[in-house]
């Protein structure tokens, strides 16, 4: 088709079976990996590394806060990236992908705003703050909301797909300019108060757990959008034949009469 | 690198800030734990309604074949 | 050279004229305007000095707010009458006719809002020094709004409920756009270059005007084909 270039790696792996059979062989080691990183970087940080100077305990909160804030940010990008490529080559798998990454993204914000309130109580004394971070977080979990509320609002399958794609893409543009807004905004009227901690300042002992974490999140958003990406397969393609076969093969005699 | 804390009361307390850390960390991993079994738990339900209603359409088609032979 | 029924024009001048033979259903959200302004000081409070320090803000609050009101309208009627299905099969690149439609909203919309703030500006103690800025603000502003708010309508426009979801959707678009143009209100109270925080506005107008179109076309397009 293509001028002498081959695109069937690309459309093969648009194929769902493809899709399915290949992550189901990498599942157990994300499985191992995750958890792993998972349980280090948390008894790391929570028992390990050192308190902060100023903030005492209360600053091992950190160590899920800013994991989720990032990968909730980078999911809402690879939600759009994936409804992107679905709006484009018109792949069904990367419309699942898509729909697969919301939720997961909306917790994500979710997390990262519930630990920053928690840790916003000992901290400056109150649950909320309206400064640029929290305020940007919040802001993304309405995003996040939109493209779910979209996507279940429509009849069709398909239009709900197409619209939450044209949808997230609209927000992926206005991403940054919202994030440079509510930092301008805040740095007009802040307050002399405490900034939020700052990563670079942080000692090497306090860094290290973080960056496991991180990875730790990496690890985990990979898990569970493939999870929930093979489930959303599995409920779409259940009439094919491969999908019957595989049901059969992995549900033992003792279902059937 | 060496233990923050003497004993696990301590780790529970964290001077006075474990009410704050360990709801944080506990709500998230409750979250986080969620996002990893729900979609378990689908696969598992999504497995057997293919397989039950594949069992239905074979006892269908078993009964439209007969039917086909017997009216002969 | 086109139809004078189609293309940018075309469509600006039909909206208009649809728009006047609907006055009083467009008017609404000017009156929800002037009616919410007085709920402020009756919800808050009386006093000058204190309405001063809010009104920048709350006034493009309620602009915001009448904006949000009238966008759901943009396309609702051209879709239950099958002109929306006239539009897509139209020979033009999509998105000029609908920059035309835009248009006709603001200036029905955005424009009379901005022609009325300096009262409602009066109303609520605003500082002389940021009457001209707020009309400034407010006349790119809306404009913004109403670009951005047809994307949303555009992608809601088939669905019953759709007012809810379009604000859901909407909403947090509209957030550079309130910080700037409040702020650029305040900086010109304080005496600060309100130029800066206008030139931004007006570089997110022009973004958007850019932008927007196309996102409504393939949502448009998207909701037609049902």
């Amino acid at each position: 088709m293509a001028s002498g270039r081959n695109w069937n790696w690309f459309h093969r792996m648009g194929s769902p079976r493809w899709f399915y059979e290949t992550t189901g062989r990498w599942l157990p080691w994300l499985w191992v990996l995750t958890l792993g990183l998972m349980l280090i970087g948390l008894v790391w940080g929570l028992a390990f590394a050192p308190q902060d100077a100023k903030q005492g305990n209360s600053f091992r909160i950190i160590y899920l806060h800013v994991p989720a804030s990032f990968l909730a940010l980078a999911g809402y990008y690879l939600m759009a990236i994936a409804g992107a490529i679905g709006l484009i080559w018109k792949m069904k798998l990367s419309y699942m992908v898509m729909k697969s990454a919301a939720p997961i993204g909306a917790a994500l914000t979710f997390i990262a705003l519930f630990t920053g309130a928690v840790w916003g109580k000992p901290t400056w004394g109150t649950y909320w703050v309206w400064d640029a971070r929290i305020t940007s977080m919040l802001i993304l979990l309405f995003l996040y909301l939109g493209v779910l509320a979209l996507q279940y609002a429509f009849h069709s399958q398909e239009t709900g797909n197409k619209a939450s794609a044209i949808l997230a893409l609209v927000g992926t543009v206005n991403i940054p300019i919202i994030y440079k807004s509510v930092d301008w905004w805040y740095t007009l009227h802040q307050p002399a108060t405490i900034k939020f901690t700052s990563a670079p300042s942080m000692h090497p002992d306090m860094f290290q757990p973080l960056l496991v974490m991180i990875v730790a999140m990496y690890s985990f958003y990979a898990l569970a959008l493939i999870l929930h990406t093979r489930t959303e397969i599995l409920r779409r393609e259940r009439k094919a034949g491969w999908v019957r076969e595989l049901a059969q093969r992995a549900q033992p005699a003792e279902v059937r009469q | 690198m060496k233990p923050q804390f003497d004993t696990l009361q301590q780790l529970w307390h964290m001077a006075g800030h474990g009410p704050y850390v360990w709801t944080a960390v506990l709500v998230s991993l409750a979250v986080l734990g969620w996002l990893l079994i729900r979609p378990v738990q689908q696969q598992r339900a999504n497995l057997q309604a293919i397989v039950r209603q594949a069992q239905r359409e074979e006892l269908q088609q078993a009964a439209s074949t007969q039917q086909a032979e017997g009216g002969k | 050279m086109i139809a004078s029924s189609q293309g940018f024009a075309g469509y600006l001048r039909r909206d208009l004229l649809l728009a006047y033979r609907r006055r009083g259903e467009v008017a609404s959200p000017l009156i929800f305007f002037v009616l919410v302004s007085t709920l402020i000081p009756l919800g808050i409070s009386p006093d000058s000095a204190r309405l001063a320090e809010l009104a920048p803000g709350m006034i493009w609050v309620m602009a915001l707010l009448a904006t949000l009101l009238s966008t759901e309208s943009l396309f609702a009627s051209d879709y239950q009458d099958g002109s929306l299905e006239q539009l897509l099969i139209s020979p033009q690149l999509l998105p000029l006719p609908v920059l035309g439609k835009i248009l006709a909203h603001w200036l029905v919309t955005g424009l009379p809002l901005t022609m009325v703030s300096p009262l409602i500006g009066l109303m609520l103690s605003l500082p002389a020094a940021g009457l001209m800025p707020m009309m400034a603000s407010l006349a790119l502003g809306t404009a913004c709004l109403s670009l951005l708010g047809a994307v949303g309508a555009a992608l809601t426009v088939s669905l019953r409920k759709g007012g809810l979801l379009l604000s859901v959707l909407v909403i947090p678009l509209y957030m550079p756009v309130i910080i700037f143009g409040s702020a650029a209100v305040q900086a010109a109270i304080d005496g600060l270059n309100w130029l800066g925080p206008l030139a931004v506005l007006g570089a997110m107008l022009s973004a958007a005007a850019a932008l927007c179109p196309l996102a409504i076309a393939g949502a448009l397009r998207l909701v037609s084909n049902n």
